[in-house]
């Protein structure tokens, strides 16, 4: 099978300058300098189909970045094999460039002091975008975005998710076969963020294009990516489903129980009390034993309301990252 | 070529505009060079005002080769300078990263993107400085000779141009080059002030060939008053296309070994 992205045995390793603090190791660091070989990404091996959507997840250092980085062109590999829609990345081609386009939410690609629709006449030019095609994908995008007030704004006044937004259509308009998206929600409130995933959910169903996603918001990988990779400590800890993924690490039900004063509440064994006063416990109950344990509850105090649910999300990730176990798929 | 031609003209219209976005500052911009540029010509001529003659050259000479410096320090300015200054920012930020992914020539965008319109009365006052030279030196000019000093000023233009991409692209490899920075701004006020003509030996090879910047205002000078030989004519175009293909390919070798920054 052909893939879109490939990469075998990947490596990334960076020379970091040490130095003793002070003067002295300044001084000492002068004539004898010593550096240290950190791999930001080891051995990695990656394959992905045209028309996936892949979330790539792990901890900051963790090696997202330096990946997207690769991909991308942007820096080299130190070895393994890498191609991106047939390509070697870091030669740069134009022909390469004009198949894929990459986001970064700490970055922008806008021009600051000009409007939007400014920044898109540039890369209509870069990209060599027909007239048609141009004028009919930022119809599109703009209608998916309901953003054709912010077009002929100044960037500088727009916030910060409206500016993504526009990050966003100059990232499409050239219709890339491949989406590299770097933290694309990173700093977006609520709404935003719902609108960004429910635009970016309609770009992958609707022109089929690949999109690799890092985000530290495990909503965006939950809601968007049915394949999830994880990196630890530049190494690949995981790929396979995602449901799956939270499933395996998603082992307990977070359970509110209210009752009345009298009633006294017994912890059942097995369980962490998270919160408790005179008349609400909030509990965690592994996951297997949630319908004994409420049944116990329910003949053994007068309960006025009870509520399950998942695990925090966030906790499930800090087990993902913390987790020292291979959950290969 | 065509389609680099279209990129250019349209990043220069879009500093027009990012400009006249802030029409204080596009105002501003003439303002602030034109004062610069008479700042300058005031310090040239309180120092060269009393000398007749130096390493053979007459205050003719001398105006001219203040005009010529005058000249390529204004076309530095105009084109490409406000492009290029921050490369080791750039470098040092993770900011080539947006260039890098473009397909456009990140060189040919980061040189061209940020011309500077306020620099143009600058080139319009170095041309009186030269028409004054020319009347002071007694020069009859002919089509030939503008056009030939023309070239001379737009290669050495280039070669300043060189000069200045190398040492920017030296942060590629290490960490600051802050120091060579200032070395270069040393360099550039001392031989735009002496004329490469009074270099001998050492200092001759060494601002002519190593770091030319001795040869900047002193060839097209020559040219104008017909006082160049044949074969230092040769040697500066040598001297600018060995330094051309150099930057060009040290730039090369300076984004094979990028790493852009964490984020």
């Amino acid at each position: 099978m052909n893939h879109i992205l490939y990469t075998k045995g990947l490596t990334k390793e960076y020379k970091r300058f040490q130095k003793e603090a002070g003067l002295k190791g300044s001084f000492r660091a002068l004539f004898h300098r010593t550096y240290e070989t950190k791999a930001a990404l080891s051995d990695f091996d990656l394959k992905v189909e045209e028309g996936e959507f892949l979330g790539l997840i792990g901890p900051n250092g963790a090696g997202k970045t330096t990946l997207v980085k690769m991909l991308t062109g942007i820096i080299a590999p130190t070895s393994g094999e890498i191609s991106v829609l047939g390509f070697y990345p870091n030669k740069l081609e134009n022909a390469f460039k004009k198949q894929y386009a990459v986001v970064m939410g700490q970055k922008s690609q806008l021009i600051y002091e000009m409007t939007a629709a400014d920044t898109f006449l540039l890369f209509k030019e870069m990209y060599d975008i027909p007239t048609e095609v141009y004028r009919r994908n930022l119809e599109l995008f703009a209608d998916l975005f309901d953003s054709r007030e912010y077009l002929n704004a100044q960037v500088r006044t727009l916030s910060l998710g409206e500016r993504m937004k526009m990050e966003l259509i100059t990232s499409l308009l050239h219709n890339p076969r491949v989406l590299f998206l770097d933290e694309p929600t990173i700093g977006l409130d609520a709404p935003a963020q719902r609108q960004i995933r429910e635009f970016l959910k309609e770009v992958n169903t609707r022109n089929g294009t690949t999109i690799l996603l890092t985000s530290h918001y495990m909503e965006d990988i939950r809601n968007l990516c049915p394949r999830s990779v994880v990196l630890k400590e530049g190494r690949k800890a995981y790929d396979g489903g995602t449901e799956e993924l939270f499933a395996s690490f998603q082992t307990h039900k977070k359970i509110t129980v209210c009752y009345e004063e009298e009633s006294p509440f017994i912890l059942p064994q097995g369980c962490e009390i998270l919160e408790q006063n005179g008349h609400k416990a909030v509990f965690l109950c592994p996951k297997e034993r949630s319908g004994s344990i409420l049944a116990q509850l329910m003949r053994e105090i007068r309960l006025l309301d009870v509520s399950v649910e998942e695990e925090d999300i966030s906790v499930v990730v800090e087990k993902i990252y913390r987790s020292h176990r291979e959950v290969r798929a | 070529m065509r389609r680099n031609l279209r990129l250019i003209h349209l990043l220069i219209k879009y500093k027009f505009s990012r400009m006249m976005a802030f029409r204080v500052s596009f105002f501003g911009a003439f303002l602030s060079d034109g004062a610069l540029f008479l700042i300058q010509l005031l310090t040239f001529e309180a120092v060269y005002s009393q000398v007749d003659s130096i390493g053979g050259w007459s205050r003719g000479h001398m105006i001219l080769f203040v005009g010529t410096f005058s000249m390529i320090n204004a076309l530095n300015m105009l084109i490409y300078f406000f492009g290029i200054v921050d490369l080791p920012g750039k470098i040092r930020r993770g900011d080539l990263d947006q260039y890098l992914t473009k397909p456009m020539n990140p060189l040919l965008r980061l040189t061209f993107e940020n011309v500077n319109p306020g620099s143009f009365p600058l080139v319009i006052l170095s041309v009186l400085i030269l028409c004054y030279g020319l009347s002071v030196a007694g020069i009859r000019v002919s089509l030939g000779l503008i056009l030939g000093y023309a070239s001379l000023v737009l290669l050495m233009t280039l070669l300043w141009y060189d000069l200045e991409l190398i040492l920017r692209t030296i942060p590629f490899l290490v960490i600051s080059a802050d120091g060579i920075m200032r070395l270069e701004e040393q360099m550039l006020q001392f031989s735009f002030k002496v004329p490469g003509v009074l270099y001998k030996g050492i200092m001759r090879l060494l601002f002519y060939f190593i770091l030319p910047y001795g040869i900047m205002s002193t060839v097209p000078t020559q040219f104008i008053t017909r006082s160049l030989e044949a074969g230092s004519l040769w040697a500066a175009v040598a001297t600018v296309l060995f330094f051309t293909w150099f930057a060009l390919w040290f730039w090369r070798f300076g984004l094979r070994k990028y790493q852009s920054a964490s984020s």
